[in-house]
């Protein structure tokens, strides 16, 4: 039976690598990939949307609704991660055996960590801000930011930094990433506009319909960086601790 | 001006009660409840008022994300097809959120909130799926019902981490194949709205392109691999029949109708039926294929102990009838597999929620637990045989129309194996649900066969229970004795053109 599947596999592999034949050559310009809507959204982008950086403009503003679904599947994510491990309190031990256990204190290791979290959050706030102009964004500032309570549950450990950051917490900032992304669509269709149509915001913020549109990706890209950064966060405590957060690195 | 955006706010109602739930209803289940109740009610009474937009208008509705005009953004187009998908998942969703009062507490007493933080994200997946009319998109939305799905499923009883288990590695295939076909789509095309991609896929050289054609299976295989359908159904049984109550109240009816919808959507408006039957030549392979769906199908079912595992292989049968219906290549099968969505939905609902009544209040879940059902619990006993009548296909429950309209269809293909699975299917649901009500009905007596007289005490499921069950019960006749009604003005509308 493995053989057979073998077999499927290598046989439907090699079709897959036949049909390649069909497709336009790598990096063609002529390619519909690249002629087609790309080159509108790099002629226009700008104009429309007064966004230098293309990508974001894209990402955030012409297919904003994938990204606020793409949102939303890091917070389910969490949420399921969440559900499945913390089930009601274990009565017996866990049948980890060979848990890492924590001996002593490390003195260097806190002592770097304490250096660098400072640092690593004011970067990854820049480059939550700086998403609209150069390469960044929510999704990468905020897996900085979640990186930097990790580091701190790595050097310390999980206990001390629930004290700091509770867990309650970090779901709440979660789904409010979430909530800042889907409210600034909702007020955009208060506003007389269509659901995430930034523009409809320039009234209310007394700038041009184009200027609004950099601003409501702005805000858009902090929503993300709430949920990508809790749910990083959220992932970490239940999978280093098996999901009972009382024990584990 | 809000019945203008009413099909965003299908979808947008439960994601932001969704939301609301995980930040605010921490502490209180009763808010929870309320919370997720006001988002189905609110999703309901938008997905109405877009059915009465498409019923009045002719033309189907865009909705334009962002503003934007396609194909440079995301829009949602609703059709005849998509509002009456929309109404009937959203109308069940409904249905389940009231029935979910009392099993939720029961079932998962820890996490009430989250539970319906993921209800709320599983249904706005599922709706967005149906409302959007980009390719991608739907792959995005696609992830978000997997994913809350997995959650769901996999806090069920017994080995349900299990069969989660194997469901996320076949789903995410599937899921995966969906993607790789819209890659293959795009590199082609450069497009991912479906109305564009169907205007250029209709050009002669894209027709007679090998990776178009390889797009279309994978595509294809993808959905199949979601809505179980024959050999790809492994994952189905295990998985839902040990999911809660609750969960496979919801999931059970809506995935697998969803996952049809969308293998419709795809076929016909971004592929086309000249496309699909004319061009590629495996029409006939598909309507075998179903045709062993549902003998399978039946036949397991035919095997089962456990309730709930049963109505699963009927589902797995149910796919096939639709699959079946949609590749006939025949306007009066499209019509009965369309029509069949819709009828089927409510039909697995109303028998899920029979036998979820039935489990929470005896525990159990085979078939024994029915014994002396029509006197202790005469109401459910009740709705369990309206669902069982519709699904044998006993008129006037919408069960019979549906089948009526699929057997025309291959007849007048000529395709009598598609009719005989479907008499043989009718055949074995009878001897099924007869099997349940003999149980049910007659044998109240203890079987050390001194006929002592068993008690059964009269103890009805709560009305919260109750009250949703019986409306999906009417609703099969209702659907039933307006068959004509729906398909003049619903069913004939989606028929793609040329079919």
């Amino acid at each position: 039976m493995k053989r057979l599947t073998l077999f499927l596999v290598v046989l439907l592999g090699a079709y897959l690598v036949w049909t390649t034949q069909d497709l336009p050559d790598w990096g063609d310009p002529a390619s519909p990939a690249n002629s087609y809507l790309s080159t509108h959204y790099i002629k226009k982008a700008y104009e429309e949307t007064s966004v230098p950086n293309l990508v974001t403009a894209v990402l955030a503003d012409y297919r904003g609704y994938d990204t606020m679904f793409e949102t939303v599947v890091v917070f389910c994510a969490g949420l399921a991660v969440l559900t499945i491990l913390r089930r009601t309190k274990r009565k017996h031990k866990k049948n980890v055996k060979f848990r890492p256990q924590r001996e002593g204190v490390d003195i260097i290791l806190q002592n770097a960590a304490r250096l660098m979290i400072a640092p690593m959050q004011l970067f990854a706030l820049y480059v939550i801000a700086h998403g609209h102009h150069s390469p960044g964004g929510g999704f990468q500032g905020g897996v900085i930011l979640g990186a930097s309570f990790i580091l701190l549950a790595l050097a310390y450990d999980l206990k001390s930094t629930l004290r700091r950051f509770k867990e309650n917490t970090v779901l709440f900032y979660s789904g409010l990433g979430v909530l800042i992304y889907a409210g600034i669509g909702v007020i955009s269709l208060v506003l007389g506009g269509n659901f995430l149509a930034y523009a409809a915001w320039g009234g209310l913020l007394g700038i041009s319909e184009v200027e609004a549109h950099s601003y409501g990706m702005l805000g858009v890209e902090i929503g993300v960086a709430f949920t990508v950064m809790a749910i990083m966060f959220s992932l970490y405590l239940d999978l280093a601790s098996g999901g009972d957060l009382d024990e584990g690195l | 001006m809000m019945s203008a955006q009413a099909p965003i706010l299908i979808l947008l109602i439960p994601l932001l009660c969704g939301l609301a739930i995980t930040l605010v209803a921490q502490k209180s289940k009763n808010l929870a409840f309320f919370l997720i109740l006001i988002g189905m009610i609110g999703s309901f009474s938008a997905a109405c008022s877009t059915l009465i937009q498409v019923l009045q208008g002719s033309a189907p509705i865009h909705y334009r994300l962002g503003g934007w005009p396609p194909p440079f953004g995301i829009e949602l187009v609703i059709d005849h097809l998509n509002a009456m998908v929309l109404f009937i998942v959203s109308g069940s969703a409904l249905l389940t959120a009231v029935y979910s009062r009392n099993t939720v507490i029961v079932e998962i007493p820890d996490r009430v909130h989250h539970y319906y933080t993921l209800y709320a994200l599983l249904v706005s997946g599922l709706l967005g799926m149906v409302a959007t009319g980009d390719a991608f998109n739907l792959y995005v939305l696609l992830e978000i019902s997997a994913l809350s799905s997995y959650a769901l499923l996999a806090r069920g009883r017994g080995l349900a981490y299990l069969s989660t288990f194997k469901y996320i590695i076949i789903g995410t295939i599937g899921a995966s194949f969906y993607l790789l076909g819209v890659g293959y789509l795009y590199i082609k095309t450069g497009t991912l709205n479906m109305a564009d991609l169907s205007q250029m896929l209709a050009s002669p050289d894209m027709k007679e392109s090998v990776s178009i054609k390889t797009g279309f299976v994978l595509i294809i295989i993808g959905v199949w691999v979601k809505m179980g359908f024959f050999p790809l159904h492994g994952w189905l049984p295990n998985c839902y029949s040990r999911a809660s109550t609750t969960t496979s109240c919801l999931i059970a009816p809506l995935m697998t109708k969803v996952s049809i919808y969308v293998m419709i959507r795809l076929m016909f408006s971004v592929f086309s039926v000249d496309y699909v039957f004319n061009t590629l030549q495996f029409q006939q392979a598909v309507v075998w294929m179903a045709c062993i769906a549902i003998v399978a199908g039946s036949i397991s079912a035919l095997a089962q102990q456990d309730l709930k595992r049963m109505l699963c292989y009927i589902v797995l049968a149910e796919v096939g009838y639709m699959v079946g219906g949609v590749w006939l290549m025949n306007s009066n099968g499209f019509a009965g597999a369309v029509y069949h969505i819709m009828s089927d939905v409510m039909m697995t609902l109303c028998l899920f929620m029979a036998v979820g009544a039935v489990i929470y209040k005896t525990g159990d879940s085979s078939l024994e637990s029915m014994r002396g059902i029509f006197r202790k619990m005469p109401v459910t006993a009740t709705a369990f045989l309206i669902g069982g009548f519709s699904i044998i296909g006993i008129p006037p429950t919408c069960g019979f129309f549906s089948k009526w309209y699929l057997i025309t269809g291959a007849v007048e293909t000529g395709q009598y194996h598609f009719m005989i699975a479907l008499l043989f299917s009718s055949l074995v649901n009878a001897v099924l649900f007869f099997r349940i009500i003999e149980i049910g009905f007659f044998n109240r007596f203890d079987d050390s066969g001194h006929g002592i007289h068993q008690k059964f005490e009269f103890s009805e499921a709560p009305v919260m229970m109750l009250a949703p069950m019986l409306i999906c019960a009417a609703s099969l006749l209702v659907i039933g004795l307006y068959t004509s009604f729906i398909l003049r003005n619903i069913v004939q509308w989606t028929i793609p053109a040329g079919l």
